[in-house]
């Protein structure tokens, strides 16, 4: 049977620095045709994010069958990389610093925008990566079939030998968090740092998240931060779950502070609109909020809460298991 | 060859082919093909190895970022292949969560940064005009001989003091900025306060501490019940830190943001607080009233730790003093009505009483009432306790009254005061952009007064502007003479002519009406401090500007440039990147950057790490670059070769004496010996001797040494290192312990916690205790311009780095309203002219429904040359200085690095319109 390894993210702890977005683009993505790449990137939401539109993108499941999807476009939907012209620099007196062309979209083009009207306005940041998923949509529209799960992990990978480059998993991805590698003809995505955690190191983007936002374990670790959360506690919950893939990334949903009646009086409504959250986190998200907000009340009325002390994580190490439990591994 | 330059490869239109456009699944598989080898997974392994290169160092980013995170370095032939965070820094407690993996989005790019295109690689002369952009490629024994002749000339025709060898905040470490301060103090040349000169001066905290800087380390955020977030958007200006504040929140903590704009950090509070573009004195006003109103105050602690019982007398406005009472008494003795006596007592831990400590014994300081004492000539002086005035000013300012000025509703402000006052533990952090306003030091003063009638100090929490550690022992290798310490934003407005900006763009009539003061006062004190001396040398005609983007961070900026710049005959800049200064240079010397060369970081108090950075043994630095050691130290010999030549020896500077055994005399600057006295006597040649040697010389890094450096990249400072608490290894660190548990007295003219300044200049323009002023922004245009800072800089440092403008849009960004944007017709993206009577800058705009309607905003710092024309966003934000930070020699008021001013940064106005494409 396969195990799983899988992620929380907690997403009132994300800060929206993108030290991830860097840490996985200078781990695997700065070179060799993947530069347009972000296999982890941070968006705003609400926000067209990235690539441009992509829950509007189609792929997924509709029951049995896969749903059609299309391939984002590289200038409008992910961005072409800009280069810049540094030269300028030290033979002009004149000329801005700017990209070569300028660009059109990019991985965090709706940086901090989100919606509402002042001073009602919100937003919050969606750490995105692939979801390594239970039921893969990409695996199972690769005609070549060179996407497979990894028994011993579950990260699902794409067989760089055998792609051809046919980019039905592209289309078929509802998160398009696969890409197609023109230079190299074959397409990439995250692939779990798995040569990391095979060594025993957490996830580029997990391990260096100065937020401390991601736990990272396997799902059947009952000790672990995601049997606790997903499973136990229900306050992590999986991105766009009508998309049918069963994702294993899992979002602890953001709280906000409350919006003001037009009088300018706080109301006592959290000003981020439960339906975005539904959207995006399926109904669950309510019990969850309801869940996390009574835990915080516990702890100020003097309560613990392990929930709580678990989500602080007062140790950065706690927050990573990457090796099987004893039992499992026997 | 670059290895970033995608799709070069690619013919354009197959890629056509590969992106875009519907694909529909032929079929769905359930697995993969049977018999799949894995061998191919050895691709990706190899890739991470490769990451992490052939030999290790560790690294900090010794910028003006306070974070100092300690960071993995990994080099391969020869070149940084990638940095990681160290995150090894041990836990204080099991209650308080450790620290890592500090870093954040800057850090983990700087390896990119070292071979991007604007990194500077061999010393370059000017080939044309100041700023023509032409170059040409020199020797580094040619720029030396040409800088040392510069440097002599000057100073032997124009004295010492025309030369200014400033090392900006580019550079704080202690390593690396110990060559430009020890050349600097050797020669008795000029240079600029730092943190004034970027304006990050806390005055509200000097008037209250005589300590611009104190606090916390951050991790003391956790336990605290309640967090005031005043002016500060921590979430991106802290992201290090960050993670305290969310899981304060978990842990229970209510956190209040106040900021115009709904930002990060707004994001992850339990409350925000709209307050309009500075207003902030008021809303700080009404949180005092309602503290007071509601009698919300420990009055056992204002007692004893503050000036709020110290008697005023109602018919001068002065504290009264012991010379009020005895004929040539002193100044610095103050009293109190002592209620068990029924008279007035000279109070215990005030300068001029025998008694250093703020114990009261059997004084029962009164703090109300109208009393009166006999004066030395006889006469009856009317007196009240300045605790009295506090309450009549704050009278003044209910959340009802101030409502429709700052936009902040009164049950806002009533909670949050609600909040504060039954706080255990509770935060005022002021952020670095309160300052900007002229109302700046006032909304702290009156935060800090708010921390005070609360109790909240020591463990109890209190005020947060930064704290910073206390490093003892450096002075023989930074200053081993005195140098001319310049008076940074004093500095930088005379020598930008900057008046003339603050004329043009303020109107007379309303700067008095919203602060108190016009024109003529700032004149009339800026003659005061002229003739007084000590904080100010005349404009330099050399400048050797280390890392200090000058032409950049300046307000009014063409104007300041050329101010600047017609006076000087000879202007050096050393830079590891072409920067919008280093643009204007007559000679460009190229730096080593973050990892190539030894250096030492403790001074910054959000944690208890000292950074050390050892290159990777494999690295080598790219083109000539040398350190900042070493470009001095070859200066050193080659100024002593110019004025060897000359026939100078030494040339004795009285402007400073040296106390000898039995007498005083001048200064000598001795030319003959530069180069030995520089590396005193050959023992200090390059970096890594200057890091022992600081490691061997700080008390506060006892008993750590470079091998305990090179196995972790870090070491933690000892109990020495608070300024006014001690160092607890298992707690986090709190100000001001040895004043409220030990009573010692405060460093303040008054001993204590001080809320009244008598200064005449503060009693004329009505700032002689906290009140609401401002904002001083005209009301010619309609638009407030405010620049807060950015996730995507540290200043100007990164804001050109190609893989953190691809996460943004990859040039400047004006932030506006969509109603603000959508009644001029200007949309996303849209090119805008941002304008006033000062000047005008181009960008793109942005709509951020997070922006308040009556605002323009930019995130700070982007490069001018980002800009159309090159012309940056500083070319509408007018010249104007705070009256009351001019104000010099008095008590805890006197130049000195807890008693400088700011250039006052957001209160020009604007207004914007499109740009046809």
């Amino acid at each position: 049977m396969t195990r799983q390894l899988a992620m929380v993210i907690d997403l009132n702890k994300c800060i929206g620095c993108q030290t991830c977005t860097l840490a996985c683009k200078t781990q695997w993505t700065d070179r060799g045709g993947r530069e347009f790449m972000y296999w982890n990137h941070v968006e705003t939401q609400p926000g067209k994010g990235y690539p441009r539109g992509w829950q509007e993108a189609g792929g997924g499941w509709s029951g049995d069958a896969l749903r059609p999807g299309r391939l984002p476009r590289l200038a409008e939907d992910y961005g072409v990389p800009s280069e810049f012209n540094y030269d300028a620099l030290f033979n002009d007196a004149r000329e801005p610093l700017r990209p070569s062309t300028p660009p059109a979209w990019g991985p965090n083009w709706d940086e901090d925008q989100g919606a509402g009207e002042y001073p009602n306005a919100y937003f919050f940041y969606l750490p995105r990566l692939c979801n390594h998923c239970t039921r893969p949509a990409c695996l199972a529209a690769c005609p070549r079939q060179a996407i497979y799960k990894r028994d011993e992990d579950g990260i699902v990978l794409i067989d760089q030998d055998r792609c051809r480059g046919y980019r039905y998993c592209v289309a078929a991805c509802p998160y398009k968090k696969v890409y197609f590698n023109p230079h190299a003809g074959r397409s990439e995505k995250c692939i779990f740092c798995y040569p990391r955690v095979e060594r025993g190191i957490p996830p580029a983007c997990a391990f260096q998240c100065v937020g401390r936002a991601r736990h990272v374990a396997f799902r059947d670790d009952e000790q672990g931060a995601i049997h606790k959360l997903v499973d136990l506690w229900k306050v992590a919950l999986p991105l766009r779950p009508d998309f049918g893939t069963e994702p294993n990334v899992f979002y602890v949903p953001p709280l906000s502070p409350p919006s003001f009646e037009t009088d300018g009086r706080p109301s006592s409504r959290p000003r981020l609109p439960d339906d975005h959250l539904e959207h995006l986190f399926g109904p669950a998200v309510r019990d969850a909020l309801a869940r996390l907000e009574a835990e915080i009340a516990r702890k100020q009325a003097g309560h613990t809460s392990e929930m709580l002390d678990l989500l602080i994580a007062y140790r950065h190490g706690d927050m990573f298991r990457l090796d099987r439990p004893k039992e499992a591994a026997q | 060859m670059r290895r970033r330059e995608f799709l070069r490869g690619s013919a354009a239109s197959s890629l056509g082919l590969a992106f875009g456009g519907p694909l529909a699944p032929l079929v769905a598989h359930a697995a993969p093909a049977a018999g799949g080898t894995r061998a191919w997974e050895k691709l990706y392994r190899e890739a991470f190895a490769a990451s992490r290169g052939s030999s290790q160092g560790f690294a900090f980013h010794c910028s003006n970022c306070q974070g100092n995170c300690a960071w993995r370095v990994f080099a391969a032939d020869g070149k940084v292949v990638r940095e990681e965070q160290v995150a090894a820094y041990p836990p204080i407690s099991p209650r308080i969560p450790d620290a890592n993996p500090r870093g954040c989005n800057k850090g983990i790019v700087h390896s990119r940064e070292m071979y991007q295109g604007d990194r500077l690689l061999f010393p370059l002369k000017r080939a044309g005009a100041r700023g023509a952009g032409k170059w040409q490629r020199i020797t580094w024994d040619e720029a030396l001989t040409e800088i040392a002749a510069g440097v002599m000339e000057s100073i032997s025709r124009h004295g010492l003091g025309s030369l200014m060898l400033y090392c900006g905040t580019g550079i704080l470490s202690q390593g690396r900025r110990a060559g430009p301060l020890r050349l600097g103090s050797l020669l008795g040349a000029q240079r600029l306060y730092p943190a004034s000169a970027v304006g990050d001066m806390f005055t509200g905290a000097s008037l209250a501490y005589a300590l611009a800087t104190t606090g916390h380390t951050l991790d003391a955020w956790f336990e605290c019940d309640t967090i005031i977030l005043w002016g500060i958007n921590a979430l991106v200006s802290r992201i290090p830190d960050a993670h305290y504040l969310t899981e304060a929140r978990y842990n229970g903590a209510r956190i209040w943001a106040i900021s115009p704009d709904y930002n990060a950090t707004a994001k992850i509070a339990t409350n925000w607080v709209p307050v309009r573009p500075g207003t902030d004195a008021y809303l700080a006003m009404s949180l005092l009233h309602v503290l007071l109103r509601d009698g919300k105050i420990d009055e056992a602690f204002i007692r004893e730790q503050t000036d709020l019982p110290f008697l005023i007398r109602t018919d001068t406005g002065e504290l009264l003093r012991h010379r009020d009472l005895r004929q040539a008494g002193k100044d610095d003795l103050f009293y109190a009505w002592d209620e068990a006596t029924a008279k007035a007592v000279p109070m215990p831990g005030t300068p001029g009483h025998f008694k250093k400590t703020l114990r009261l014994g059997d004084i029962r300081p009164a703090l109300t009432g109208r009393y009166e004492v006999m004066g030395h000539d006889g006469k009856a002086i009317p007196v009240t306790p300045v605790f009295e005035r506090i309450k009549a000013e704050a009278a003044k300012f209910s959340p009802e009254r101030t409502h429709s000025i700052t936009g902040v509703h009164p049950d806002l402000v009533e909670r949050m005061a609600a909040d504060f006052a039954g706080a255990r533990k509770a935060i005022v952090n002021i952020g670095f952009s309160l300052h900007k306003y002229v109302s700046g030091t006032m909304t702290c003063w009156a935060a800090a007064l708010a921390c005070a009638l609360t109790g909240h100090a020591g463990e109890r929490g209190g005020l947060d502007t930064e704290n910073n550690w206390s490093l003892g022992g450096i002075a023989p290798l930074a200053s081993p003479k005195p140098a001319r310490f310049t008076s940074g934003f004093f500095g930088e407005w005379m020598n930008g002519e900057m008046a003339a900006t603050m004329r043009r763009h303020y109107r007379d009539e309303h700067l008095r009406n919203a602060t108190g003061y016009g024109f003529d006062d700032v004149e009339a004190l800026t003659r005061q401090r002229l003739e007084r001396g000590g904080s100010y040398y005349g404009k330099p005609r050399v400048l050797l500007l280390f890392a200090d983007n000058m032409f950049r961070r300046n307000k009014a900026e063409r104007q300041h440039r050329e101010a600047v710049l017609k006076g000087l005959d000879l202007y050096v800049n050393i830079n590891h990147r072409m920067d919008s200064s280093a643009l204007w240079a007559d000679i460009v010397l190229p730096a080593t950057s973050h990892y190539e060369t030894w250096d030492i970081r403790g001074e910054l108090g959000y944690h208890r790490f000292c950074n050390v950075t050892v290159p990777p043994p494999d690295l080598r630095r790219v083109g000539e670059v040398r350190s900042e050691w070493e470009i001095c130290l070859a200066l050193a010999e080659a100024i002593a070769k110019d004025a060897g030549r000359r026939g100078i020896k030494t040339i004795p500077d009285p402007d400073f004496l040296a106390q000898g055994t039995d007498k005083a005399a001048p200064v000598v600057r001795d030319f003959e010996s530069l180069a030995a006295d520089f590396t005193m006597g050959g023992k200090l040649k390059s970096d890594a001797e200057v890091v022992a040697w600081l490691m061997a010389n700080v008390p506060q890094i006892t008993p750590w040494t470079p091998d305990d450096a090179r196995k972790h990249g870090f070491v933690v400072l000892n109990q020495e290192a608070g300024f006014t608490s001690p160092l607890y290894a298992n707690r986090p660190y709190h100000s001001f312990e040895r004043n409220v548990y030990l009573r010692q007295p405060y460093k303040t003219l008054s001993g204590r916690q001080q809320f009244l300044i008598d200064h005449p200049v503060f009693r004329r323009a009505g700032w002689a205790l906290p009140t609401a002023i401002g904002p001083a922004r005209p009301t010619s245009y309609p638009f407030a311009f405010y620049t807060p800072h950015t996730r995507w800089g540290i200043h100007s440092q990164w804001r050109a780095n190609t893989l953190l403008l691809r996460l943004q849009r990859g040039e400047p960004l004006v932030w506006l309203n969509p109603k603000t944007a959508g009644a001029r017709r200007v949309q996303d993206g849209d090119r805008i002219r941002v304008f006033n009577d000062i000047g005008e800058f181009r960008a793109r705009a942005k709509l951020m429904p997070a922006v308040p309607p009556d605002a323009v905003v930019t995130d700070h710092a982007w490069e001018p040359y980002m800009f159309d024309g090159r012309t940056g966003k500083n070319a509408v934000v007018a010249g104007l200085v705070s009256l009351v930070e001019l104000v010099d020699g008095f008590g805890h008021l006197t130049f000195d690095p807890n008693w400088d001013g700011n250039m006052i940064a957001h209160e020009s106005a604007v207004d914007f319109a499109k740009v046809p494409e």
